[in-house]
């Protein structure tokens, strides 16, 4: 493989905590490679098994919960 | 010398008539009994006697203020010495104004201003700076829980 | 401030009202001006650490979030030329014309809220600050470690950049000091930051050789939870030096320091550290003299407002309340406390006039539009160059257009802008648009300015969807546009895919009852109950045994010194005659059901059963002074805790004055493994009786055996006055507690004197044990009302900050000493304070409630199975009569009770009950846009 892995990532992250930390790494311009897309939930606890499935199932290389 | 009558002193003191009764009665509050069911009592006696009860300096003044003016009529009342409320402290002729001045954009500041105008009063706030926050908005973080200050 | 007429009720006061060149309602807050500005200043902000520029804005999260010029430093003001930033302005807000203005306001009350000084080293050569650049105050080591401080949070030293692995901390610099500065108090919060300040230092550096040193001498952790982060902070390996270093030398090349002090057992110590801290103070500041004089208030022998025991927020004007640090040095929870405190204070004096001068924003009717196509509008924020500096934005509107449903995307400079705001309203009707998305900054924060904009524009606030495409993309991926364009179209896909799915949700409105119920009926909750009385609430107030005024029977003074008595009695007496509070004796909570704004219980009043509806509740059910199983007693009648002290000296002190020899011995109970906390009233109590003890007889030998004597604030005065009038105080190491024996009729008590490096044992006619407080039994109120307690049994607050009075269950209020051990002031404080907090409910008739909540569908079978998971007890089940005329089973959920986890959700096998605004489908949706490229 010549080209870099780069990995897909679909994160669900809870509004009081992990989205609000997300929103704070850019405050302080924090760096990371931009390969998640965030899923904003209002409590991980409403993150369904069919909606990780899903992910999965649609390509996703790896999916994050994050509360 | 403090002219006043026992009721007067009970409402400044915040004290039911009774109690302003039992002191001048058991000889706790030194105070001689003059026309229209009035006291005379020494001021320096009054002093002595509400440092000894624990009475704040500030009510003290209050009450030694009026030793020259004995007309407590409707005019302008003091507070009582233990609360500010409506009922005890003044009785106004018009109604109050139904806006607080909060001076001071900190923490504090800004908790009093959020209670005020959530509970129908309407709040201007002046800071000195150009923002809000105070030194609180300084902090890093804040203990226990290492929450960001933030 | 300029000047203040007028009497509580009616105040007029005028303000200065300093130009900021700048004006607001123009400014985009791009940062250009400041960009352009070629003026350089240190940044206050940053205690100096940096420059800022003339044109500024406090900080990056200020509020108001506009710009400033600094008329002191700004080159065209002092020196008539340059206005660099009145060229680039892209709004023309720049406006050198603004000149000062006077502002007159009516007032019915004032809150004085000017905080403190931190208190400046300079003048002490002996610890270097200023000469050596080493030595940091701690507000100064705050910006240091803070991510958006002048380092981005890498902490290094000042004189050569390089991170320190050796920090040592110097306390009370500038506290309890009489010696080189007037500051006799304690600044109460020196001890605790400092203990957060090594925390937080051990977690930003890595790797081994570590040495955080605390130089100390009394480590005041006397709030709550305190003492539990003290002892982690030992476990971790910060060291806690009791000694006070009385210089600091500058280190080898000029780097670091050198310190000198002395041991406990008089060692003379050398030490050489990285950098030194110094735990500076808090100082009433001069502007707080300042409105001092405006405001013709008295202060106290150390500038701070003066205010007593019983009236903890007035001050000596009637009408002007005072709030924070200026009414006595202390830490965020009480400040904010307080400021509840202070604005019941003004509620209460303005109470006729509520609701007179507020009033509520209108919105057009909402339109319908179900039975209409979606039509979908993106509007992609530039945010100046902040997104628009690495995204192409352009591209992005570009691809919006591409997507389905939409009819409209369009590219805005600044979407929050007022005139922004208008443009929106407009395209929303121009193109009949009834589903929005906005690709910006984060919901967080500004999804309500949007939900307003559609309100405006008729349309249900949940129609709009943002994509937060500023702080989760192209602040944090500053270096690949590339990606991070890719990535905003993903996440404006994501966000078009949620926006189609969307339907108009009602909040919901529940009827507020405008009563309270307060529990319980000592000092707290008698001050809680006037306070709402006062506020022309209908109050219940709950007493378990047959008279009111609970611990306020056995204390005999505050801590300034007046008398409980004479004022409990009038306390009680005022809510016996209230004519809006009812209380009932006797009394104990049965049951409590429904949630804030419409709670019912049934309260057993002497054996019988009757039902309560209150709106709101606060909680004061108290706490007790703990039997001490050590120390002899129960076993010799010379042996008492506090409050029997105080017994003897109200009632027989003649009984005392003959005493040879008292000896106090402090935290029985408190701070050990039993009870890991600081009973926080102890020190001063013991302290208190020691002085009126010297009163009675200046000749009685008196020992206060302690482990740190913690009178904070300026509770100070009296440890110093108690060591003037002779009262001995010997430290005890906990593993090494004095041993209480007797010897023939004699008492005796051995303790090591850490000073004189050696036992010792002193003969006592009296032994008074300062006793742990513990809280009443609070357990069938925590099942109750599913609220919290903490490992000790103290009713907790929904933030240990931020929410000091409120309980985590909405509708809730503590105050008084079941949610920590305080003094009587700060017990009046924070019931005044809980009164306030309840009113900001109680003076609305309905609530409205946030409309993410849980909602059952027609596929819910009654299985149950989210019964069990929902924390907030929000879910029910219930029997209906079904078309086929059999009875079924779902589930309902309470709006009031339900937060919108979506545990529920997640739980039930068959799409039974979803969460509004986060249905299955529209998350699934977002999942599939999000992979749709994968």
């Amino acid at each position: 493989m010549s080209e870099k892995f780069e990995p897909v990532i679909l994160g669900f992250l809870c509004n009081w905590c992990a989205y609000a930390g997300g929103d704070l790494a850019g405050v302080s311009r924090l760096q990371y490679p931009p390969n998640m897309r965030a899923v904003r939930v209002m409590c991980t606890g409403m993150v369904h098994p069919d909606l990780v499935l899903e992910a999965f199932n649609r390509g996703a290389d790896g999916v994050l919960v994050m509360g | 010398m403090i002219e006043i009558r026992v009721g007067q002193l009970a409402d400044r003191l915040g004290v039911h008539r009774n109690t302003v009764t039992n002191w001048i009665r058991s000889g706790k509050l030194r105070a001689t009994a003059t026309v229209g069911k009035k006291y005379l009592i020494e001021k320096e006696a009054l002093l002595q006697f509400c440092r000894e009860q624990g009475i704040p300096d500030i009510v003290m003044q209050t009450v030694s203020e009026f030793s020259s003016v004995p007309s407590f009529g409707n005019a302008h009342t003091p507070s009582s010495p233990f609360s500010h409320t409506p009922n005890q402290e003044v009785t106004m002729s018009a109604k109050p104004i139904g806006s607080v001045l909060v001076v001071g954009g900190g923490i504090a500041g800004m908790q009093a201003t959020l209670d005020l105008a959530n509970s129908g009063y309407y709040v201007h706030m002046v800071e000195k700076s150009a923002g809000i926050g105070g030194v609180m908005s300084q902090l890093d973080k804040t203990f226990p829980t290492n929450d960001c200050a933030m | 401030m300029v000047e203040v007429s007028g009497d509580v009720g009616n105040f007029t006061v005028k303000v200065k009202k300093n130009p900021r060149y700048i004006e607001m309602d123009k400014c985009i807050a791009c940062g250009l001006c400041a960009q352009k500005c070629p003026r350089k200043v240190d940044d206050e902000f940053n205690m100096g650490l940096n420059q800022r520029k003339s044109a500024f804005i406090k900080y990056g999260q200020s509020v108001p979030l506009k710009y400033a010029i600094d008329g002191q430093s700004c080159i065209y003001l002092t020196r008539g030329k340059c206005k660099a930033c009145e060229k680039f302005c892209p709004t023309s807000a720049i406006n050198f014309e603004e000149k000062e203005q006077i502002v007159t306001l009516n007032v019915g009350a004032v809150i004085l809220a000017p905080g403190f000084k931190p208190f400046d080293p300079s003048g002490f050569d002996f610890y270097g600050y200023g000469k050596i650049r080493d030595v940091v105050t701690s507000l100064e080591y705050e910006r240091l470690l803070s991510s958006s401080g002048p380092c981005m949070g890498h902490l290094v030293r000042p004189s050569d950049r390089q991170e320190p692995r050796r920090i040592a901390w110097i306390q009370c610099v500038g506290s309890r000091n009489t010696n080189r500065c007037d500051n006799g108090y304690c600044s109460s919060v020196c001890c605790m930051y400092a203990i957060k300040e090594a925390l937080v230092t051990a977690e930003h550096t890595s790797g081994g050789g570590l040495d955080q040193a605390i130089f100390y001498m009394d480590i005041r952790s006397h709030g709550k939870e305190f003492d539990r982060f003290y002892e982690g902070a030992k476990a971790k390996g910060v060291r806690f030096v009791r000694a006070r270093p009385h210089s600091i030398d500058p280190g080898q090349d000029n780097h670091g320091v050198t310190l000198r002090y002395t041991t406990e057992d008089g060692r003379m110590q050398v030490e050489d550290f990285d950098m030194a801290v110094l735990s500076i103070g808090m100082e009433p500041s001069a502007d707080s003299q300042g409105l001092a004089g405006i405001f013709n208030l008295e202060l106290d022998h150390y500038r701070f407002a003066k205010t007593t025991d019983f009236a903890p927020v007035s001050t000596t004007r009637p009408g002007v309340f005072v709030a924070g640090a200026f009414q006595a040095p202390k830490a965020i929870p009480r400040a904010v406390a307080e400021a509840s405190t202070a604005a019941c204070e003004a509620a209460v004096a303005l109470m006729p006039s509520r609701g007179e001068l507020t009033q509520q924003k209108t919105y057009p009717a909402e339109r319908s539009v179900s039975a209409d196509e979606v039509r979908i509008g993106v509007f992609v924020c530039s945010c100046g160059i902040n997104i628009a500096g690495i995204v192409n934005v352009d591209e992005v509107t570009k691809y919006a257009r591409t997507l389905p449903h939409v009819v409209l995307a369009e590219n805005n400079l600044f979407s929050c802008s007022a005139d922004t705001q208008e443009l929106m309203a407009k395209k929303i009707s121009e193109h009949r648009l009834n589903r929005v998305v906005i690709a910006a900054c984060t919901p967080r924060t500004h999804e309500p300015l949007f939900q307003d904009t559609l309100m405006v524009s008729a349309l249900n606030p949940y129609l709009v969807e943002m994509a937060n495409i500023r702080n989760q993309n192209s602040w944090v991926h500053q270096r690949e546009p590339e990606r991070a364009t890719a990535k905003a179209k993903d996440q404006v896909r994501m966000a078009v895919a949620k926006a189609g799915l969307s339907v108009p949700i009602q909040r919901s409105k529940v009827n507020v009852v405008p009563k309270a119920l307060v529990i319980g009926g000592g000092m707290a909750g008698m001050h809680a109950a006037l306070s709402l009385a006062d506020q022309d609430f209908q109050t219940v107030l709950l007493e378990k045994s047959d008279r009111l005024g609970g611990n306020g029977w056995r204390v005999n003074t505050t801590d300034r010194g007046l008398a409980v008595r004479p004022y409990l009695e009038s306390v009680i007496e005022r809510v016996e005659k209230h004519p809006k509070i009812k209380v009932l004796k006797n009394a104990e909570l049965k049951t409590a059901v429904g949630s804030v704004g419409s709670f019912v219980s049934e309260v057993r009043v002497d054996g019988e059963e009757r039902a309560v509806t209150y709106g709101v509740a606060v909680i004061a059910t108290g706490g007790k002074e703990s039997r001490p199983e050590e120390y002899l007693y129960d076993e010799d009648s010379r042996v008492m805790t506090h409050l029997e002290f105080d017994a003897v000296m109200r009632d027989n002190p003649a009984a005392l004055k003959k005493a040879q020899s008292v000896v106090f011995i402090q935290c029985v109970g408190s701070r050990d493994e039993r009870r890991p906390y600081c009973s926080r009233v102890c020190c001063t109590h013991s302290v208190k009786a020691a002085i009126a003890l010297k009163e009675l007889n200046s000749q009685m030998n008196i020992y206060v055996l302690n482990r740190d004597i913690r009178t904070y604030g300026e509770r100070e005065d009296l440890y110093r006055k108690a060591r003037d009038l002779g009262v001995i105080f010997i430290r005890y190491d906990v593993d090494r507690k004095p041993v209480v024996r007797r010897e023939g009729d004699d008492l005796a008590v051995d303790v090591f004197d850490p000073i004189l490096q050696m036992p010792v044992s002193i003969a006592a006619d009296h032994l008074v044990l300062a006793a742990a407080i513990e809280p009443n039994v609070t357990k069938d109120l925590v099942e109750l009302y599913k609220c919290a307690a903490n490992a000790d049994g103290f009713l907790n607050e929904a933030h240990p900050k931020l929410r000091p009075v409120d309980m985590a269950v909405d509708g809730l209020f503590v105050a008084g000493l079941c949610n920590y051990p305080k003094p009587l002031n700060e017990t009046i404080a924070q019931a005044k304070a809980a009164a306030a907090r309840a009113a900001t409910i109680l003076s609305q008739t309905e609530m409205t409630l946030d409309a993410i909540k849980s909602f059952v569908t027609e596929k819910c079978d009654g299985c149950a199975l989210c019964l069990d998971v929902c924390p907030y007890r929000a879910l029910q089940l219930e029997d209906y009569q079904g078309d086929d005329s059999r009875t079924h089973r779902r589930i309902t959920t309470d709006p009031a009770l339900c937060k919108g986890c979506g545990l529920c959700a997640a739980t039930c096998p068959k799409g039974g009950v979803y969460v509004h605004g986060f249905t299955l489908d529209q998350l699934k949706a977002q999942v599939a846009a999000a992979l749709e490229a994968a």
